[in-house]
């Protein structure tokens, strides 16, 4: 049987509300925030309580939450459009916005009713990418072989964990290494606890030792996952996986990462890079850690070019 | 980043010895990065208390983000506490072999400093566990924390 985290699916709607895992409490709690319009997607997004997969839930479930209003209901899509696509600048919104507005402009161009049109578009969609993502953890599983020592970033959103525990019910014996993932310890929070809910043995690193575990030969494949792709298949993922990808380069180590293909942008170069605020880790729990003097730069994704992919494991998302 | 032009980040890694930090001359377009240093941190706090008193405001990044500044073309010069070193390379604080890769890669100079003390080649596996004495990973995780790794001399020239 294989195991499912909260991470796989961590957005649902349950009459007209939409329910948010905030990512930000797990292990310690696993709660979901009630997100009742758009207003309230976006905080939850730019607030970094979902991410990755979490946004691309939130992002077509809003569009459920936003189809009774007082006026105009494509102009008003267009907003909700607009608003979330203006959340966070890394992650390609527009090109999930883009395919509802789309879909809303020809229902109501063939007098159509737009609300059914989106509805039936977005529970399409859902089901479509729950299959996509079922067949690619397959695919991440038969990646794996018996032995193998895997270094892992970030979190993929519930793939990894369900992969390792197809990996073990084949009899495999696999073990993780999760880096930390700072500044918001995505890894050691988020990582770490489903591997361990999936039975999988998983070592907790901080994000520097990744040379050591290298050049040591503690590991012989690096997964990973991304949060958007180029047509040249460069792709934008959590701060920390350049710096991974060229040691992995360096130390002869097979880089596979999970993507959804896009011909949204060109390459990585044009891939916008958001640079949050410094402060978000200079200040832990209302104290200044290096001192008050002290600046911070917070840049929250980096490119990862192609060449040092060795394999793309690709989920095509529709878009 | 319109803050920073190419080639303008002296960045710092490991718990520099004051001494040491003493021969690091920056010019006034220079910006300070120091390397956070997980898991106790003590490069970042020491590193930029020693910027601090000489006037320099310093920039603190945690330790996955270097790979960014590169990438970018950032950085000018990286320096790296060294514990130990010979003809064939150096013993350093984890890390520096990220920053060393990294440099050779971008073809940015590397200057090994002396480090402020010697340390064990193993960390307590429960210092990752937490963050400033809170406690982050869940029950039972166990972490690895290597303090010292080996820097080829191919990295450094």
């Amino acid at each position: 049987m294989q195991f499912e985290s909260p991470l796989f699916w961590p957005a649902y709607v349950k009459e007209d509300i939409l329910y948010v895992l905030d990512e930000t409490l797990v292990p310690n709690k696993l709660k979901y925030i009630p997100v009742k319009n758009v207003k309230g997607a976006v905080a939850v997004i730019r607030d970094m309580k979902t991410r990755a997969f979490g946004q691309f839930l939130v992002v077509l479930n809003t569009f459920l939450l936003e189809l009774n209003p007082k006026g105009d209901l494509l102009k008003h899509l267009q907003m909700v459009a607009h608003e979330l696509n203006n959340s966070r600048p890394t992650f390609p919104f527009a090109e999930v916005t883009g395919i509802i507005i789309g879909v809303s402009q020809k229902a109501s161009a063939n007098n159509a009713d737009i609300r059914v049109a989106v509805t039936k578009t977005v529970q399409g969609f859902l089901a479509g990418i729950r299959a996509r993502r079922l067949q690619r953890v397959q695919e991440i599983a038969d990646s794996m072989d018996d032995h193998d020592c895997i270094l892992t970033h970030c979190n993929v959103s519930g793939e990894l964990a369900m992969a390792a525990s197809i990996a073990l019910a084949q009899g495999k014996h696999v073990k993780f290494f999760a880096t930390e993932t700072r500044p918001y310890m995505q890894g050691a929070k988020l990582t770490v606890w489903e591997l361990q809910e999936a039975k999988a043995t998983v070592t907790l690193v901080p994000d520097n030792a990744i040379g050591s575990l290298m050049a040591d030969k503690l590991v012989n494949k690096v997964i990973i996952g991304s949060d958007r792709s180029a047509a040249n298949g460069d792709i934008a993922n959590k701060i920390g996986s350049y710096q991974i990808a060229v040691l992995a380069k360096e130390f002869g180590i097979p880089l596979i990462v999970l993507t959804q293909p896009s011909k949204g942008v060109a390459s990585g170069q044009d891939m916008p890079i958001e640079i949050r605020d410094g402060e978000e880790f200079l200040v832990f729990n209302g104290k200044k850690i290096f001192g008050p003097k002290v600046k911070g730069f917070y840049p929250g994704f980096d490119v990862v070019p192609h060449q040092l992919i060795t394999k793309a494991i690709a989920i095509n998302a529709g878009l | 980043m319109q803050d920073y032009k190419p080639n303008s980040i002296c960045l710092f890694q490991g718990v520099l010895s004051a001494e040491s930090l003493k021969k690091v001359k920056l010019i006034k377009a220079d910006h300070a990065f120091v390397c956070e240093g997980r898991p106790s941190l003590e490069a970042g706090r020491k590193t930029s208390a020693i910027f601090l008193k000489k006037g320099i405001t310093p920039t603190v990044i945690t330790d996955n983000m270097a790979g960014f500044l590169f990438f970018k073309g950032l950085v000018k010069k990286v320096f790296i506490a060294c514990q130990y070193a010979d003809n064939k390379g150096a013993l350093c604080d984890t890390g520096a072999l990220i920053l060393a890769v990294l440099a050779k890669e971008h073809k940015v100079p590397v200057q090994l400093l002396i480090a402020e003390h010697r340390t064990r080649f193993l960390g307590d596996p429960k210092s990752i566990l937490s963050f400033e004495g809170q406690r982050i990973a869940p029950k039972d995780t166990h972490g690895y924390v290597p303090l010292v790794e080996w820097v080829s001399a191919k990295y450094l020239k």
